[in-house]
């Protein structure tokens, strides 16, 4: 250990090659989830949906184009090193412009709107937020999620995350007597209520635990991070799998016995009266990955 | 699974041999709209202004494409949620609207709208819009350049992958 510097730069490059991956790869752990799907599904026309999905890889990557034409909103978990001295510009500003770049390089749709209310404001135009003149294809604002951490890295965890399966999330404050059975409920619900609007097979990020926001966040970062070794989450995470399979509608919410590919939960303590629970949805694209910079 | 061809404009008389979960190839002249270029359109019917194309020819495509590369027709595309488009879809359908393309369930109210019109919708799968994409015969921007993604693209397409999910 010890002080070390990084340049602003090279933070930049990392993060353009890191959506360059992503938009038109999928991550090596959804194409083998997909091809057992595949392998173990019996409805012809969920097999035939399959298909297409795999097929779509292939194309994506050989042409290098985006494998979903919702390339979405940008998302990065920052692991910052207390030992790392950035040079050259400050963390927000390196993405942001790392994302404008990767917009441009890679033909990626400029899917934010400005103003979230479309206009739909008391305010006279003049003075309404974001007038769709302002609209550039950058992709940008991101949502950063930044927190100091010992050491001297960087690690970023990046998402795309598509609109479709983002709309189908959803957070409740549980009364802390709730059964482990009415939180299984709730998750399951979620899934299977969504029908084909996230893009399933999907992979459902869960947080439980810590207050309102941070309940959500940490379902969030379930999606991105990579595989916990706590047993009694992973059994949790097996048995909701099955059940959301079990009573999912399958494959777009058509057909097939193929839902969720995979459950991941996070967990932190919470205050004694409260017991929040957040289930965030990623569509079978889950353009994810990480970098140790 | 049964497998058809389908071009645009529609034959109402083709419509008697689809079912539900038959795969469609569809072809022919269609036009992307989303959100917003769906609230724009209820605006121009409630203005009482003349729509800009013939609805009962083409079909509504729930798409926002993604750039056309250099050298390319098409850039990625593919449906996008077709729930959200609900609350516009009863009028359009009174307007002369026969297909819509886009993914997942729609409402009982327009279930039932879909059925009493004798209308078809189709659903894609979602995020496969490298392999779409290579469906685009052609694409020019008609509406509302402005909206970006959400402007209503007119595309001609072969053989797009489809499948029925209400008829």
């Amino acid at each position: 250990m010890g002080l070390r510097t990084v340049s602003a730069a090279e933070i930049r490059e990392q993060v353009i090659g890191a959506i360059g991956e992503i938009c038109c790869r999928p991550t090596p752990e959804t194409a083998d989830l997909l091809r057992a799907a595949l392998n173990r599904e019996k409805d012809e026309l969920a097999r035939d949906m399959l298909q297409s999905i795999l097929l779509n890889h292939q194309i994506a990557a050989e042409e290098a184009l985006p494998l979903c034409q919702d390339t979405g909103l940008l998302v990065v978990f920052a692991e910052l090193g207390s030992e790392l001295l950035i040079t050259g510009g400050i963390l927000p500003e390196i993405i942001s412009a790392a994302a404008a770049s990767a917009w441009q390089k890679f033909y990626l749709r400029d899917s934010i709107a400005p103003d979230p209310l479309r206009g739909k404001t008391l305010l006279p135009p003049e003075a309404k937020p974001g007038s769709s003149a302002a609209r550039a294809t950058s992709g940008l604002p991101f949502i950063l999620h930044l927190d100091q951490v010992a050491g001297n890295r960087l690690t970023l965890h990046l998402a795309l995350k598509g609109g479709g399966a983002e709309n189908c999330g959803a957070l409740q404050m549980f009364n802390p007597g709730a059964s482990l059975g009415e939180i299984e409920d709730f998750i399951v619900r979620t899934v299977v209520e969504a029908g084909g609007k996230p893009c399933p097979p999907v992979f459902v990020g869960v947080g439980i635990g810590g207050d309102f926001e941070s309940c959500a966040i940490l379902a969030k970062r379930a999606l991105l991070l990579p595989p916990h070794n706590e047993p009694d989450l992973q059994r949790m995470e097996r048995r909701l799998l099955d059940r959301i399979n079990l009573r999912g509608h399958g494959v777009m919410g058509c057909a097939g016995s193929t839902t969720a590919l995979r459950v991941s939960i996070l967990t932190r303590p919470c205050h004694i009266a409260s017991l929040p629970v957040a289930v965030n949805i990623d569509c079978h694209a889950h353009r994810v990955t990480s970098r140790v910079i | 699974m049964k497998i058809h061809r389908l071009s645009l404009p529609l034959d109402p008389s083709g419509l008697t041999e689809l079912k539900t979960g038959d795969k469609i190839l569809l072809s022919g002249e269609v036009h992307t709209a989303r959100d917003q270029a769906h609230a724009k359109f209820i605006d121009l019917l409630n203005n009482g202004e003349p729509f800009p194309f013939d609805l009962s020819k083409t079909a509504l495509f729930y798409c926002g494409p993604a750039p056309v590369p250099p050298g390319r027709t098409s850039g990625s595309l593919g449906p996008t949620t077709s729930y959200r488009m609900d609350r516009y879809t009863i009028p359009l359908l009174e307007r002369g609207l026969k297909v819509m393309i886009g993914k997942g369930e729609r409402s009982p109210e327009v279930t039932a709208a879909i059925k009493e019109h004798g209308a078809l919708y189709l659903v894609c799968v979602g995020g496969i819009s490298a392999l779409l994409a290579r469906c685009v015969v052609s694409r020019e921007t008609l509406l509302w350049p402005e909206l970006g993604a959400e402007a209503v693209y007119k595309l001609v397409l072969q053989d797009l992958p489809c499948y029925v999910a209400l008829l």
